[in-house]
């Protein structure tokens, strides 16, 4: 069974690429097909163990593969994303070039999903997980026309975090001597505490979190709207937390007392916010919608990096319900992509009446995603808050302030778009086709049972995760216990909210709401050189890169120079004296003959 | 046949037909060209036929005295022969190609001649149980390969020749140098005896420098590297055979021939030859970061990859030899790819510089898949082959330990990552600055794809080849099963 959701859609994938022209009429069937086939399985699997084996490339490289509640959860999710993203994309992408390459990939990409998911062996894993590199870089090539370099970007970075994840393996099953995920026990003290960061670095990059997070805002413009629905906003952040929680409670053992927790809070707390910042001024709904993609990580790894229960099942909790509104806001863009033919703020506004359900599911996401009571974003930020407050209120005062940016952001967003004045060239805009609205609706409809009744997924999906003896007694469904938190919670929306208004009424247009931000008198500045990629750790880093490189290539070229010519003129500095010795003079050379003799004689004598 | 037989088939079928070649040519063109194949083929379908036999325990072994210690040795073992079947795959391909690529070009005969003589002599270097005739045949190789890097015969290129053989062979005498005093140490040239005469006492540190002074200028190791770029002028699948798959590996095949099958080497050297080969690289991948010529691009590319290998054959440890030996094979296949498809360009846009290009992945769809793919499995990412080798290569740095070095190969295939894309973005990707590109000929469109798929299946069937592999390094080792 395990065998099929890995073969299956890989099969399917090559099959679909393949596929001659004119058969292209099958292609959405055979897609959906398969993916439902694929989360028809995940169903059946749920809640089951299994572990398969098989020898693969020696040295403890054993085609190994474990299911257990952690991997099943995993794969049921990857799954339903996949099923319901495809049944969008089989109508948004209908009519382009690239068609059946994009559902070709997209199956691929399940696969390695599912294998990188699945596998048990720490090598088999980096074999899926690394290979999604490959189905990045075609998905976002077959994008615009400037798509290969956002590929490139993407592939370079995330390449070279899987590269770190590759030695970090290595040292890991060096120190534990085993390549098995379940036979994994390693402290985080010297070797051990490396292994970890060169792991981790693979994980928080593949969920996109900073400094690894530069591709995305690049992808949202250049790639196709359901790939960054499926990938960058869904399965790539399953597949980080996963890792990260993988390697975090069971491999090694992450406490609060060690500073490897604190490093990880550190890196969650500056991704929520200044990615949240930089979502803040955007003005492409797409673009906009990235920045909080990487934001919202933040969350997961600083409730991870808490390392106390709270905070973990509040990463992982906010880890599933973020995939759920954030590729349900990607499809309300992707649908007022193709009913408005753009996503540029400035042209938009007023879709709202013509495209009521769009707008109705981009309502629930934004209030899920800004930690709204009750939509299951308010639950699991709501425990993030409980476990970051217990480990330091500057990490909680990091966490509310993002609150408050994502809540600006939203309104900014959903009322430049969808209220206001309607643009004169989208009179007639209709709402989106039944297939696209479908997906977009079944998956707002799980944020609200998400939120209203939490202690379905956080019993049934979440918890079991850490187990019995590591929740402490707690439970964490219900409203939360902390009344202190919700009330700061419910002030920071206010807050926000009031900010909104006094930005509207201050720029006279929802798209102007936080315009006081943006052009405040410090923040302008950084702002303008943040646009400029001033701040890109892509750019920084190729920066960085190339001054080496100059010095290294100037030392190649001295070496080509000492080869080339210093060599050769040595050479004739020595022929040409000894040229001059040879003068033809009989008498010199006799005494040449003497003096070597005399030398021999010398030293037969004196050994 | 006897199994002698097909050993001795394997070395001189290639190295005695090449001659015949170029009488036939001047009959028939495509005669010489399947006899070409044929001859190369012989050698790969033999050395298959072999593996069964060797991989089961037994050994091969073909002895005639003549003069002195000098004994005529043929002798196979899984490291010769994984090493041959390695070589000639990839060589065979490239004869396949040539079937396009140089019936462009003057001197047919010539081309085929030296390219199998190459390639058989290569073989008869693989086999040698005996230091003179290893060193006969490095030479012979040296030869060719100064032929073919000046097959164009302008006053540069033969110059850029002379280079090429200058170097190696420099290099070459100051290694025979260091066979003969390993000659007086344990009074054979016979690998066999030298082996059981030395009995695992660590052999004298001047001989193994003297030795790594050959294997470094023929594997294109710093400070001995500048030749391979140099040589980028010869004909595409000549730069393939040399640079990528074949004459680049003689040195590090040599290396465990020698230091791993043969001697113990001190534990210095343990260090000092991944600190070499960490040096190598990095220089190497800068300078492919810098380079605008195709092929010197992937040329360099070729040197930072051999750091690899050498880190792996120097560990000394089973995981980090068979990450190097592994590597040795899925880089011959992924940079022949490349090096192939860099011919296809080159041939259609009648330039190598490649700030003149762009765009050319929509004209030369193939061409764009095999190099992708190549380029994928160079990198290390899977499910190409080349992932696992790199794999099983750094965890060997660090299971003795040595992280520094470790780090500095992860630097390395960032280097990698970052040329390889940058490449591939100038070249295939953006707008089209050429008009009136076509496609390679079928044959040259076949090897490429061919390379690129074995890249893949190398790295999903991994399982085969890593058989193969786990089995030398035990023979290698000494571990008995």
């Amino acid at each position: 069974m395990i065998n099929i959701l890995i073969l299956l859609p890989f099969i399917a994938g090559l099959f679909i690429l393949a596929m001659p022209k004119k058969a292209r009429g099958i292609t959405g069937f055979v897609v959906l097909l398969v993916t439902l086939i694929n989360l028809f399985i995940t169903i059946k699997l749920f809640r089951t163990t299994a572990m398969v084996s098989f020898p693969w490339a020696g040295f403890g490289i054993d085609f190994a593969l474990r299911l257990d509640h952690f991997s099943s959860f995993i794969i049921l999710a990857v799954a339903g994303f996949g099923f319901l993203i495809s049944l969008y994309a089989v109508t948004s992408m209908k009519g382009t070039e690239i068609y059946n390459q994009f559902f070709a990939y997209l199956l691929v990409s399940l696969t390695l999903a599912n294998g990188a998911v699945l596998a048990d062996n720490l090598v088999v894993m980096l074999f899926f997980w690394e290979g999604l590199l490959v189905t990045l870089f075609a998905m976002i090539t077959i994008g615009n026309k400037q798509a290969y370099k956002t590929a490139v970007k993407a592939v370079v970075l995330v390449g070279i975090s899987d590269l770190c994840m590759m030695v970090g393996i290595g040292l890991t099953a060096h120190l534990a001597g085993t390549l098995s995920m379940s036979g994994i026990k390693l402290g985080l003290q010297s070797s051990g505490g490396v292994a970890y960061i060169l792991l981790m670095i693979g994980a928080i990059s593949k969920a996109g979190s900073m400094p690894f997070h530069s591709w995305i805002p690049d992808a949202a413009v250049d790639a196709n709207l359901p790939f960054m629905a499926i990938l960058p906003a869904a399965l790539e952040k399953l597949l980080g937390i996963y890792f990260l929680a993988r390697i975090s409670l069971e491999m090694f053992s992450l406490t609060p007392d060690s500073w490897i927790s604190t490093l990880l809070m550190i890196v969650g707390g500056i991704t929520i916010l200044f990615a949240v910042m930089m979502a803040l001024i955007q003005k492409d709904y797409k673009r906009l919608l990235s920045y909080h993609a990487i934001s919202q990580v933040g969350y997961m790894v600083l409730g991870i990096g808490t390392a106390v229960p709270a905070g973990i099942i509040g990463g992982l909790f906010h880890m599933i319900n973020h995939a759920m509104y954030k590729s349900t806001l990607f499809l309300t863009g992707g649908s007022v992509e193709r009913q408005a033919g753009t996503t540029d703020l400035r042209k938009l506004g007023g879709l709202g009446a013509k495209m009521p359900i769009t707008f109705a599911c981009f309502i629930v996401a934004a209030a899920a995603i800004s930690g709204v009571p009750p939509f299951n974003g308010f639950f699991s930020k709501e425990l993030v808050y409980d476990g970051a407050l217990e480990r330091g209120w500057i990490f909680y005062a990091m966490a509310v302030a993002g609150s408050f940016f994502t809540a600006a952001s939203f309104l900014k967003l959903g009322h430049s778009a969808y209220l206001g004045k309607i643009n004169d060239g989208h009179k007639n805009v209709k709402e989106a086709p039944i297939t696209m609205l479908i997906p977009m609706i079944i998956i707002a409809s799980l944020c609200i049972l998400f939120g209203l009744y939490n202690s379905l997924p956080l019993h049934n999906l979440i918890q079991p995760i850490l187990g019995e003896h590591r929740l402490e007694g707690h439970h964490f469904s219900g409203f939360p216990e902390n009344m202190m938190l919700v009330i700061v919670t419910v002030v920071v929306l206010i807050a926000a909210y009031l900010n909104h208004i006094f930005g509207v009424k201050k720029s006279g247009s929802g798209l102007g709401a936080v315009d006081h931000i943006h052009h405040a008198p410090v923040l302008s500045g950084i702002y303008d050189k943040a646009e400029k990629r001033f701040f890109d750790p892509y750019n920084i880093g190729l920066g960085i890169v190339n001054i080496f490189v100059v010095i290294l290539f100037k030392i190649d070229r001295i070496i080509d120079w000492i080869v080339d010519n210093f060599t050769v003129k040595v050479t004739y500095v020595f022929t040409n004296t000894i040229r001059k010795i040879h003068t033809g003079d009989a008498a010199l050379y006799l005494s040449w003959s003497l003096g070597g003799m005399i030398l021999i004689v010398l030293y037969i004598i004196v050994r | 046949m006897s199994n002698e037989i097909l050993l001795f088939c394997i070395v001189f079928v290639p190295v005695l037909g090449s001659f015949v070649l170029p009488v036939i040519g001047t009959f028939s063109e495509k005669a010489r060209n399947l006899l070409a194949l044929l001859l190369v083929a012989v050698s790969l379908i033999f050395s298959v036929k072999l593996l069964p036999i060797i991989i089961s325990g037994q050994s091969i072994t073909i002895n005639y005295p003549l003069l002195m210690s000098i004994d005529f040795v043929l002798h196979a073992d899984m490291l010769a022969i994984f090493m041959a079947i390695a070589s000639s795959l990839v060589g065979a391909i490239i004869v396949l190609y040539s079937f396009g690529y140089i019936s462009h070009y003057e001197n047919r005969n010539e081309y085929y001649f030296m390219v199998v003589l190459f390639l058989g002599s290569m073989m008869g270097l693989i086999f040698s149980g005996n230091l003179i005739f290893l060193f006969l045949f490095w030479e012979i190789t040296s030869i060719a390969s100064w032929r073919l890097i000046g097959f164009f015969r302008e006053k540069a290129f033969v110059l850029r020749a002379d280079k090429a053989f200058l170097i190696t062979v420099f290099g070459a005498l100051i290694m025979l140098i260091g066979f003969v005093m390993l000659y007086t140490q344990t009074g054979s040239f016979n690998l066999l005896d030298i082996k059981n005469n030395l009995q695992n006492n660590p052999v004298s540190n001047i001989v193994v420098m003297l030795i790594l002074f050959g294997i470094l200028s023929k594997s294109a190791t710093l400070p001995f590297h500048t030749w391979l770029p140099d040589a980028g002028v010869a004909p595409s699948p000549v730069t393939a055979l040399l640079h990528a798959a074949v004459l680049v590996k003689i040195g590090v095949y040599v290396f465990a021939r020698l230091f791993i099958s043969t001697m113990t080497l001190d534990v210095v050297w343990h260090t000092v030859v991944p600190v070499i080969a960490g040096a190598s690289m990095l220089v190497s991948g800068a300078a492919a970061l810098k380079e605008t010529d195709l092929k010197r691009i992937i040329a360099y590319s070729t040197i930072s990859q051999i750091g690899f290998i050498f880190l792996g054959l120097a560990t000394g440890n089973e995981i980090g030899i068979a990450g190097g030996l592994l590597y040795i094979l899925m880089h011959g296949l992924a940079k022949g790819g490349l090096f192939l498809c860099a011919g296809i360009v080159e041939q259609n846009t009648h330039t190598k510089d490649i700030t003149k290009m762009g765009g050319l992945g929509k004209v030369m769809p193939i061409t764009l898949l095999a190099f992708l793919f190549c380029s994928f499995s160079v990198m290390g990412i899977p499910p190409f082959g080349g992932f696992f080798s790199k794999y099983l290569v750094i965890t060997g740095a660090i299971n003795n330990g040595q992280m520094a070095i470790a780090f500095t190969f992860l630097a390395g295939a960032v280097l990698t990552v970052l040329y390889l894309l940058r490449v591939i973005s100038i070249v295939f990707f953006g707008e089209l600055k050429m008009s009136s590109i076509k496609e390679g000929s079928a044959t040259m469109l076949f090897s490429v794809a061919f390379l690129g798929i074995l890249s893949l299946l190398g790295g999903i069937f991994i399982k085969y080849p890593a058989d193969v592999v786990v089995s030398t390094v035990q023979q290698m080792m000494g571990i008995i099963k």
